[in-house]
């Protein structure tokens, strides 16, 4: 298997996604409605990025996404909390985990 | 904000380094697939996929598909971008990412100029560059507790932006909640990356309807 040929054509495929919008939207006259649109997808996408997703960060046990997952919400709820220090407790916590079970 | 961002990535990077050397992959060609793909979850894919001994055009079209997310997401952020020539978005358009976008769509709109979405693009794209390729040597280094650990990442990043977000907005925070059920309703309907794609389209169409317009206008503060 030639590794490389593979990367350049996953390259192509990923790029050219990213790339058409942005020699558009220019031309586009984007009206209020859209605009309300556009500013929602960001949420419904991290969400369904989220869930299910996390369930299976370990695909044998579903409670190590779910346990990392509370540990970063109620870390999150702090307010101005770095978004860094969440995830750095969210892996602890499961590391914690893996050590005791 | 955006440098803890940032250094959240660098985890996710380490974690797909060691799949990937554990698929039979060169420590260069990891580096070259972070260098030239720059997706990580299609990148964590399609190493499982090697592994998985998939042929070329299932892994390619799995990354197309995996990917195409970023249309909807490229759309959101050139539309908040003031400022910037055709040349210079083709070239900050390889920079959106999941996370990418999930900064500069979250980021007040005043702030969301071209250096302002270069400089995520460079902190993101070094990061994820530097990130994996500490985890080529990181097999030898970490017990595999820590490795597999470091999945939770990418999600408590995730996790870590949207909840300051819908804290003080109930609207919004019924149509996250709405979009997630029916993201996970859709998986035995969908491939997951179009059941993504499908539902976050849905989810905000809802939203329309549940979000009101002055709630909306909180919501990009």
């Amino acid at each position: 298997m030639n590794i490389l040929l593979l990367i350049f054509l996953m390259m192509l495929v990923t790029y050219i996604p990213r790339m058409l919008p942005s020699q558009i939207t220019d031309k586009l006259r984007i009206g209020k409605k859209f605009r309300k649109y556009l500013e929602l997808i960001p949420y419904t996408a991290m969400a369904a990025l989220i869930f299910p997703g996390v369930i299976s960060v370990d695909a044998n046990l579903w409670y190590i996404g779910v346990v990392g997952a509370l540990v970063a919400v109620l870390l999150a709820l702090v307010k101005k909390i770095p978004v860094v220090l969440v995830v750095v407790a969210a892996v602890l916590a499961d590391m914690a985990l893996y050590y005791f079970i | 904000m955006s440098t803890p961002v940032i250094l959240g990535f660098i985890p996710v990077a380490i974690a797909f380094a060691i799949m990937a050397s554990s698929s039979g992959l060169t420590a260069f060609e990891s580096v070259a697939m972070s260098v030239f793909v720059f997706a990580g979850a299609s990148q964590m894919m399609s190493v499982g996929m090697i592994a998985e001994g998939a042929g070329y055009l299932a892994i390619v079209v799995a990354t197309f598909i995996m990917n195409f997310r970023h249309f909807i997401m490229s759309t959101c952020v050139f539309e908040r971008m003031q400022g910037a020539t055709p040349a210079q978005k083709m070239l900050l358009s390889f920079g959106v990412t999941d996370e990418s976008f999930a900064i500069f769509t979250t980021t007040e709109r005043e702030k969301c100029n071209k250096w302002y979405f270069f400089g995520v693009f460079l902190g993101t794209y070094l990061s994820w560059i530097l990130g994996t390729f500490i985890g080529t040597f990181a097999t030898a280094i970490f017990p595999a507790s820590v490795s597999g650990s470091l999945g939770i990442s990418l999600y408590a990043m995730f996790i870590a932006l949207l909840v300051p977000k819908v804290k003080t907005n109930w609207r919004l925070l019924i149509v996250v909640v709405l979009t997630a059920f029916i993201n996970f309703g859709l998986q035995n309907l969908f491939e997951p990356s179009w059941s993504l794609i499908v539902s976050t389209l849905v989810g905000a169409g809802i939203g329309m309807f549940i979000v009101r317009d002055e709630d909306e206008s909180e919501v990009a503060e």
